[in-house]
């Protein structure tokens, strides 16, 4: 048994066993390649295309239903000890496996993305989304190997976003360079946004047709995947020498990324890393640039989604414990020099962070 | 998520497109009696709302609010800080930002019409939470299934998504013509079509592969360690370039013993085309498929060897064919963009899947 047929199969069993402890029969799981996390740890499959119902009975059977007949074949050939069936209406067809199989005791995840007719059904069904989301956050051993594969990927394709990154080559000519390169590694996917410019840039999005110059800040959060697990590098570089503002100006992040990732140990709260990063923010008087007009959040958990729970924000109460998987970034608007990223992927041990990036903390030179 | 090239192309897409469409929009749901048409969109789910809007997210999700007059609104659970990106990409009015989409989006609907008559895109598909948010911010209104009104306004294609799903065939067939006849292992072999794919100005890419032929003729997503590629095999090429989407599959013997049956299996591919909307066409095909994008998601399945009870491919609509053909011993894997005929016309493949 390969490691990642044996991950499947142990990922199952604590389903399994979870639902069974919670007294529940099935839990419904839905997904797609967007948030396709529950789904992909049900099933252990990665939905590129459309969506699916998973019902996972609490002796740890799985019956996988998609609508999407290329998918499904898919599914056939990749998902081992699944039953993979293509239906033209996955709703509807779960609803009459479920009537099949008598009166289950149900619940579905994640919640609010279940399709409206199972809930307008008139069946009972629970929220079970708090029920997986423990299991998606605190990491078996082979799920922190996997994340460890997928941050050292990490680091290699941010090398070669350097390399890249040249005076005049559009920001989707780079993606492309480094998608490439992972295809190239076996990543079958990556969560990747880019900025470039000055300070009038304020955030990142995909890429878009601009072409680099002289002078730009040039940010990305790249997020490759190994099995099925994210780890993500936040880094900023400069097309050509880093002015003294530009330095001056990530001196900061640099100082807000060594404060999360110190906070991190367990018993910590994720309300604790987001504070220590943007109290270096408004020791320096930055601290508007800490807010949601500015920035989303400062870190997140990764794993089988690249922006997994718990969120890193001053109002997050979550606790932190050894086996969690976080990505550290006090990324936000600087008013002099534009946006800045910096962030380092960590896992959470008895001892504190066990950081798992290794390219340096520090603000690259290119093209 | 989408990472590829997201930019509007005001050349491809004029703004004068997208008010004929909501305009067309609007007229049928007067005839419905509807006050407001709803189309959820997410980044695996954007096809609905890329129609009017020409807005796909990158990631999360949101809702689209057509009026019954005036320009459509946006609502979305990205930050607040892309809202600028979005105006930039998408044509489109008001664009609200905020976890609860689903509320802002009926709150907005309850400001122009109270009691309002909500048309809803494949309503019972619709997010449960979603729905509740919608219903909430006015309980008085009603949600009502409005696919059968998408579909008239979709079908059959119009000129520009016959022009951009051709310049997305023509990137996938270009994409895959980038593999070296001796690449070694899957990896390599994706790498180099999906690297060129986004340089051609992909919005994405999903590249599939059949390692060997002989063994095995389904496509499967490579992943891990690199795996040899055998003496035949194949790849397939899933792309989007504004919105629009595409398969076109190619198969490769690597001594050239198999380049007359491959020959041949583009010969039926084209032939099942000229046949659609009719499904005669694909007698000597092992398994067959027929997808369209026509409602939100991209490359629905239609029509196949293995749907059964599935809907007939929609007259003089974009369509993709994949087709299964032993020939010569081999399976031969062949795909590509097609528009199904009308009484007027027979259909035609869009792009010829030829990689000399």
């Amino acid at each position: 048994m390969t490691s990642t047929t044996n991950l499947a199969v142990q990922r199952r069993e604590r389903l399994a066993s979870a639902l069974r402890a919670s007294g529940f029969d099935v839990l419904i799981v839905y997904g797609n390649a967007w948030q396709g996390d529950y789904l992909r740890y049900a099933t252990d499959f990665g939905l590129l295309e459309g969506h699916g119902l998973a019902l996972v009975a609490a002796d740890g059977e799985v019956l996988f239903l998609l609508e999407s007949a290329v998918e499904a074949e898919r599914a056939h050939a990749e998902a081992a000890g699944v039953g993979v069936r293509w239906v033209a209406d996955a709703p509807a067809a779960a609803l009459a496996e479920l009537r099949r199989r008598g009166d289950p005791v149900l619940a579905g995840a994640p919640f609010k993305l279940l399709p409206r007719k199972l809930l307008r059904s008139g069946i009972a069904i629970a929220d079970g989304t708090a029920l997986v989301d423990r299991l998606l956050m605190h990491k078996l051993p082979l799920e922190l190997e996997a994340i460890r594969s997928a941050t050292r990927l990490a680091d290699d394709a941010y090398r070669v976003f350097i390399h890249a990154a040249t005076e005049g080559t559009p920001q989707y000519g780079i993606v492309a360079e480094v998608e490439a390169f992972l295809r190239a590694h076996g990543s079958a996917d990556n969560f990747m946004l880019i900025g470039s410019g000055g300070p009038d840039v304020r955030g990142m999005t995909p890429p878009s047709d601009r072409l680099l110059a002289r002078g730009d800040l040039v940010t990305t959060e790249l997020t490759p995947e190994v099995g099925g697990y994210y780890a993500q590098i936040c880094r900023t570089l400069v097309v050509g020498k880093a002015s003294d503002v530009q330095r001056r100006a990530f001196a900061v992040y640099h100082e807000a990324l060594e404060a999360g990732i110190a906070a991190v140990r367990p018993g910590a709260r994720a309300s604790d890393v987001a504070r220590a990063e943007n109290e270096v923010f408004r020791k320096h008087d930055l601290g508007v640039y800490t807010t949601s007009e500015y920035t989303r959040v400062r870190g997140h958990g990764v794993g089988l989604f690249p922006d997994a729970k718990p969120h890193i924000l001053e109002d997050v109460d979550v606790e932190l414990v050894p086996g969690m998987t976080l990505v550290v970034h006090p990324n936000t608007y600087h008013p002099e020099a534009g946006y800045i990223v910096l962030g380092d992927t960590v896992i959470v041990t008895d001892r504190g962070a066990e950081v798992l990036t290794r390219t340096p903390r520090d603000l690259f030179e290119a093209g | 998520m989408r990472r590829g090239l997201i930019a509007w192309s005001k050349g491809e897409l004029p703004e004068a497109l997208f008010e004929q469409r909501v305009a067309r929009a609007q007229a049928e749901m007067a005839r419905d009696r509807l006050d407001a048409l709803v189309v959820y969109t997410n980044c695996t789910r954007p096809a609905g709302a890329a129609w009017f809007t020409g807005f796909t997210p990158y990631w999360s999700e949101g809702v689209l609010v057509v009026p019954h007059r005036g320009r459509p609104q946006l609502a979305v659970a990205l930050s607040k800080r892309v809202q600028d990106w979005i105006e930039r990409v998408a044509c489109v009015g008001d664009v609200i930002s905020g976890p609860r989409f689903g509320l802002e989006a009926g709150r907005a609907i309850a400001e122009i019409a109270p009691g309002a008559r909500i048309g809803v895109l494949e309503l019972d598909d619709f997010p449960s939470g979603t729905a509740e948010e919608l219903q909430s911010a006015d309980p008085s209104a009603a949600l009502v299934d409005a696919t059968a009104l998408v579909d008239r306004l979709r079908q059959p294609s119009d000129g520009a998504e016959i022009a951009l799903t051709t310049r997305a065939g023509e990137i996938a067939r270009r994409a895959l013509a980038a593999i070296p006849r001796d690449v070694a292992t899957d990896a390599a072999a994706i790498a180099a079509v999906d690297g060129c794919a986004r340089r051609e100005g992909a919005e994405d890419a999903f590249i599939a592969v059949a390692p060997d032929l002989l063994r095995d003729d389904r496509f499967v997503r490579a992943q891990g360690e690199p795996v040899r590629l055998g003496d035949a095999f194949a790849l397939r090429a899933t792309v989007a370039y504004k919105g629009h989407w595409v398969r076109v599959a190619r198969t490769i013997v690597r001594d050239g013993s198999g380049d007359a049956s491959i020959a041949a299996a583009f010969e039926e591919l084209a032939g099942a085309a000229t046949r659609l909307p009719g499904t005669g066409g694909f007698g000597n095909a092992s398994t067959w498929l027929v997808e369209a994008t026509t409602r939100s998601q991209p490359l629905e399945s239609i029509a196949g060897s293995t749907l059964n009870g599935a809907s007939r491919p929609p007259a003089g609509t974009v369509v993709t064919i994949s087709m299964t053909l032993p020939i010569g011993g081999l399976p031969i894997l062949v795909a590509g963009p097609a528009l199904a005929g009308t009484s007027e016309r027979a259909g035609a493949l869009l792009v010829a899947p030829t990689f000399a």
